[in-house]
Order: structure tokens, then C-alpha cells, then sequence
């Protein structure tokens, strides 16, 4: 078992890291205050190849294997500090962009990749309702065969990107008799379709550059070329990009972390008490022997699941892993590491307490850890 | 039913069974019990047998085959893995 990157690995992370460190952090502060989606980096992360990591070349992406995306954006989630842009790309790449790759018709990925991997299109996943969350499938949306397409009623919320999206990836039931396998459709919709109504912006804790909020389906038609993976295949289909999504920001998480880890480290060996720097304190230096073992063991985990994404069902049980391991890791270290710079910490300008903000969200997004610890139990026959 | 079609469903009996209904009366799973309406597989057990079919029989399925119309009963999915295996033929 060889855990050693290849060079082409390392290099794409530390490209993606400069890139964003370079490019998308200047203004990050007012942009949170403001909840400001920064739509001219949005174009910059196209064109460095961030909304398709995992795409194949003619469709527009940078062809990589699953383990090399997550690769990638470690080095996304550790140099860019506006973490509402990191989710929105986040949320297109795995919840749209990954499931139109694997399973839309020849039409409509010539008709939207590109646009969808170069910056030029924003996407949206529709799948949470006002009366079903993690418990994803027992929705009220619904389609019903029309003609030669699919007419579409329902009300998604708490969807990343609504507000400025031009296309979404979203779910309905399409036989209630079948339920959850056999039962519920994905379908792409573009969001200028008549009937279909995107809300306003959320206000919200964290990752406030990210705009969230409600879709409005009423008698939306679309194509039945449109539909994702043929009738039935909805399911199956969002637990494969949610398997992508929880194990790809939580990539991201890993990269969020080394920033901290090394903010702390820095502060820690410069910022004197007593006449000692704080960090040979063994308060402050367990600390951050602590962050150390949650950065390195998640890391591991991300890996391990990236590499069996594709290639295992039960790759799903890594997922929920994956997801409810980082994200918990993430939220103490952005917790320590502002106890650890005192009052600074919480000081809008160090950028830390956004850290902190940024974190909370992770344990519920994608499906709350709770729901997360019910997989795997279930997966272990409980 | 030929001697394949009781095979896969005895087989598949079997890894009900053992997985998802232990210490229940075998003879309580019959050919024609429903096996997603009747609430003894949920999503997640549906994938889990997806799982186990694939690695068994050398089969795949796509997203949308994932149903109570190719997995409802052990009929059903006797009939499913003997249609699968001769289009791989």
C-alpha cells in the first residue's frame, strides 16, 4: 500500500492552493458582510478547470479520476478563504455537474457541459423540501409523463446557487406506488423554463457568499430528454452524488484544516506569555498536536474513499464517514484555533471567526451527521 | 421454473436471510413475497442486495433498474439475474 501522491498530484494541489490564494481571497471579508456571490471568480474557477475536475475533455473538464478531484480541491479549500464561493463550486461540480457526466443523455451533455465546466453556466441541486431533509426521498414533488416530456411540480429549498442558478439538477416522484428505487426521477431543468420561480437569497451563519434558497416548480415541461439515467433512476443517482459530494468537500475540509493547523502553528510560535511563546505551553502545543492527528487522519479517510468512488456500492458507508469525521474535525479546529489566538480570534479582521461560521454548516449539509451515523449503522446491519 | 431460476432464488433466500431477517422462520420468505412494499428492504438494503447480485452473478445494473420491478420478489429477482446473465452471453 503505497499512501504517497504522484507528482502530477501534488502539483495540481498546490496549483489549485496559489490559484485561489492569488486570485479569489482579496475582499473576502466585505464579500461575507455583504453576502455577496462574486460572479467574476466564478468565471476565473472555470477557467482554471474547478467546475470540471472530473469531466471528460470533450465535454469541456479536465478528465481527472475521482481521488485526483479531491486532490484538487484540497488545494481549493486550503487557499481560498471565501468559503461561500468554495460551496457554490462545490455544489455544482458533485451535485450537478458529476451526475449530468455520469448519467444525461448525449444531447443534453453537448448542450450544457461546457457552459457548465468553463464558468459561463451556474447550476443548482433541488432535492431538500420544507417536509423532507436527510430524509431526502420521502418528497412531495412530483412529475407526471406529458406528451413528450415530463410536467413538474414541487418546491425545493435551502438549495445552494438557486437564486442565480441557469440550470438545475432535481428530483420528484414519478410513481408513488414504487417509492424510493423505481420511484423518483432526476431531471435537468433549465431555470428560464416557464413555471419555474427561483427565490430570493437566504441570509445564513456561514459560507454567506453562497446564495441559497427556494425553487418554485408550477407545471414546469421538459424534455424527456432531460432526464437523468432513464425514469426511476433518481435514487440511485443522487446517493452516487451525494457519495461524490461528501467525500469532495470534505476534501475541502482536509485543506481548510492545514490553513488553520498552520495559522495556529505561526501563532503559537510568535505570540509570547511570560516571557515563552504560547506554543511551548502544553495548553496551547496539545492543541495543535490534536489538529495534527484529525488533519492527518481525515486526510487519510478522503483519500481512501476517492479512490473507491466508481467503484464500489458500498463505498457509500466511506462516504458518511467521510463526511460526519471531517466535518466534526473541522468545526473543533476552527473552535481551537481561535482559543488558541485569544481575543484576536475572534476578530472579524483574522478571519477567523468567519472560519468558525464557515464550519458549522458541515455537519449538516449533505445530509446531517446524525443521518450520516444511521448509514453506516445501517450499512452494518443495524 | 428451471433449475437456474430456483438456484439464484434459493441463493438469494439464503443472503436475506442471514442479512436482513435473522432468526425469522424460512419458510415465512416464500417466491412471492414482497420484499420493497412489504418494508424488508429499504434503500439502503436495496443497494446492499444490488451489491450482493453484482458481485454473485457478474451482472450490472443501471441507476434505473434499481426497482421493485426487477426486485419486488424472489421471482422477480430470479427472472431479473437469468434476463441479465443471457444479454451477457
Amino acid at each position: 500500500m503505497d499512501f504517497s501522491l504522484t507528482e502530477d498530484q501534488r502539483q495540481l494541489r498546490d496549483r489549485m492552493a496559489k490559484f485561489a490564494q492569488l486570485e479569489l481571497n482579496s475582499g473576502a471579508i466585505e464579500r461575507d458582510r455583504d453576502q455577496v456571490f462574486p460572479h467574476d471568480l466564478w468565471k476565473r474557477c472555470g477557467e482554471m478547470g474547478l467546475q470540471g475536475l472530473p469531466v471528460p475533455p470533450e465535454y469541456g473538464g479536465e478528465g481527472l479520476d475521482p481521488l485526483s478531484t479531491a486532490i484538487a480541491l484540497e488545494g481549493f479549500g486550503y487557499g481560498c478563504r471565501d468559503a461561500g464561493l468554495l460551496f457554490a463550486v462545490c455544489a455544482h461540480l458533485l451535485a450537478c455537474v458529476v451526475p449530468i457526466s455520469l448519467h444525461g443523455s448525449g444531447a443534453v451533455k453537448k448542450k450544457y457541459l461546457p457552459g457548465l465546466c468553463n464558468g459561463t453556466l451556474i447550476a443548482v441541486n433541488g432535492m431538500t423540501e420544507e417536509t423532507s431533509g436527510s430524509d431526502a426521498f420521502h418528497m412531495a414533488s412530483r412529475a407526471a409523463a406529458d406528451g413528450d416530456g415530463y410536467r413538474i411540480s414541487g418546491v425545493k429549498t435551502l438549495a445552494t446557487n438557486a437564486p442565480i442558478a441557469n440550470l438545475a439538477v432535481i428530483y420528484a416522484v414519478t410513481d408513488e406506488k414504487k417509492g424510493a428505487h423505481g420511484g423518483i426521477t432526476g431531471f435537468v431543468v433549465e431555470t428560464n423554463t416557464p413555471g419555474l420561480r427561483q427565490g430570493q437569497r437566504f441570509d445564513k451563519l456561514g459560507f454567506r457568499t453562497a446564495q441559497m434558497g427556494r425553487l418554485d416548480f408550477k407545471d414546469v415541461v421538459v424534455p424527456k430528454e432531460n432526464v437523468l439515467g432513464g425514469a426511476g433512476g433518481g435514487s440511485t443517482i443522487f446517493t452516487q452524488s451525494m457519495e461524490w459530494e461528501r467525500i469532495c468537500i470534505a476534501a475541502c475540509h482536509v485543506g481548510a484544516m492545514q490553513h488553520l493547523m498552520e495559522r495556529a502553528i505561526e501563532y503559537a510560535r510568535t505570540r509570547t506569555a511570560q516571557g515563552s511563546p504560547i506554543g511551548k505551553y502544553q495548553a496551547v502545543s496539545h492543541k495543535i498536536a490534536d489538529m495534527k492527528i484529525r488533519l492527518e487522519t481525515a486526510r487519510l479517510l478522503v483519500y481512501h474513499a476517492a479512490s473507491r468512488i466508481g467503484k464500489a456500492r458500498d463505498n457509500a458507508m466511506n462516504a458518511s464517514m467521510v463526511k460526519v469525521y471531517a466535518s466534526e474535525c473541522l468545526q473543533k479546529t476552527a473552535m481551537d484555533t481561535i482559543q488558541i489566538f485569544g481575543g484576536h480570534g475572534i476578530l472579524t479582521e483574522n478571519e477567523l471567526e468567519r472560519a468558525l461560521r464557515d464550519s458549522i454548516g458541515s455537519s449538516i449539509y449533505s445530509g446531517t451527521n446524525e443521518v450520516q451515523r444511521n448509514i453506516i449503522a445501517s450499512w452494518l446491519g443495524l | 421454473m428451471n433449475d437456474d431460476a430456483q438456484s439464484i432464488q434459493n441463493s438469494v433466500k439464503d443472503y436475506l436471510l442471514k442479512t436482513f431477517l435473522p432468526g425469522e422462520d424460512p419458510d415465512s420468505l416464500t417466491p412471492d413475497t414482497p420484499l420493497i412494499s412489504g418494508g424488508i428492504l429499504d434503500s439502503i438494503s436495496t443497494v446492499k442486495l444490488v451489491t450482493f447480485l453484482e458481485e454473485q452473478y457478474k451482472v450490472e445494473f443501471q441507476a434505473h433498474e434499481i426497482s421493485s420491478d426487477t426486485l419486488e420478489t424472489l421471482t422477480d429477482i430470479a427472472k431479473t439475474i437469468q434476463l441479465k446473465s443471457a444479454a451477457r452471453a
